[in-house]
């Protein structure tokens, strides 16, 4: 795991919400974790390929997800439906994407596959119980994690 | 309200038709995400909007290219090929559309999709024009 990945996600996640939100994001202390489940709500996962292989999962609590799709939309939302995991996940596509580009800066050239949407808590995501690193994201609408599954080819 | 002022960019045109844009995108969310009437009571509508969205898409493309080249604005062929990959976007739901019908379902996660690109298009890549446009006003 290394510093490269985790300020390449920051970054992309700090500018799109910067963009998309108006929001500025903070980083917790970064954490190893052993397997994934979902402990939020909202929760999307891309599949990373090319020079880097693996899983970036992006976990939101539902109040986090509704407000954001909120200041998006400029409309009151109510449920995770699926317009509102449908912005979800095409945040998290463009944070990714975004990632990917910042990567290019050290050398890694990786493509990214589009999102897979999970909604509901408790789900285990199958990761062949590597260990991934937890980015705990902080903004005064709510806290949410970005695990990152990136073992070098 | 789906418009902020932080997306201008400075070009009365551009940014009336980015106006323009997103109001219809804004009521096309609201009648898609308006659960109290049922969607066979909506889809007309929402089929008009979306046809009337795709349309408006082309044309402002078209314009905001052409107000490129009359600047001599050196990202013009990046840009055009953000608009084609946008046009592609959502030349691939009318696909989808056509084929499994006008399902709540889709049209909800269309719309969200396409709210997301337009945020992004002219939040960011757009900008960019209004900052070439105020840096040839400085140097002229």
């Amino acid at each position: 795991m290394k510093a490269e990945y985790v300020n390449s996600f920051f970054a992309a996640t700090q500018d799109v919400f910067r963009l998309m939100l108006d929001l500025e994001v903070k980083r917790g202390d970064l954490k190893v974790i052993e397997g994934l489940t979902s402990s939020k709500d909202a929760n999307i996962i891309l599949g990373v390929t090319g020079d880097l292989k693996g899983t970036v999962f992006f976990s939101f609590p539902k109040d986090m997800t509704l407000k954001m799709v909120n200041i998006m939309a400029g409309m009151e939302m109510d449920e995770i439906d699926v317009f509102v995991s449908s912005a979800l996940g095409e945040v998290a596509n463009i944070i990714g994407g975004n990632a990917i580009t910042n990567l290019t800066n050290y050398n890694y050239i990786c493509d990214i596959t589009p999102p897979q949407i999970i909604v509901g808590q408790h789900k285990s995501i199958s990761m062949a119980n590597e260990k991934a690193l937890v980015i705990p994201m902080e903004t005064e609408i709510g806290e949410f994690d970005i695990a990152i599954f990136l073992p070098e080819n | 309200m789906m418009w902020k002022d932080k997306y201008l960019i400075g070009v009365e045109k551009v940014d009336q038709q980015h106006k323009e844009l997103f109001k219809n995108l804004g009521d096309f969310i609201k009648l898609v995400q308006n659960k109290e009437v049922s969607w066979e009571d909506r889809l007309d509508k929402a089929k008009e909007t979306l046809d009337f969205l795709q349309g408006y898409v082309v044309f402002h493309f078209d314009d905001e290219e052409k107000y490129q080249e009359s600047i001599d604005y050196p990202n013009i062929e990046e840009h055009k090929q953000a608009h084609k990959a946008f046009k592609e976007g959502i030349n691939e739901y009318v696909e989808i559309f056509k084929e499994g019908g006008f399902t709540e379902e889709k049209m909800q996660e269309f719309s969200a999709k396409l709210m997301t690109w337009l945020i992004m298009h002219v939040g960011k890549m757009d900008q960019k024009i209004g900052e070439y446009v105020k840096s040839r006003e400085v140097n002229a």
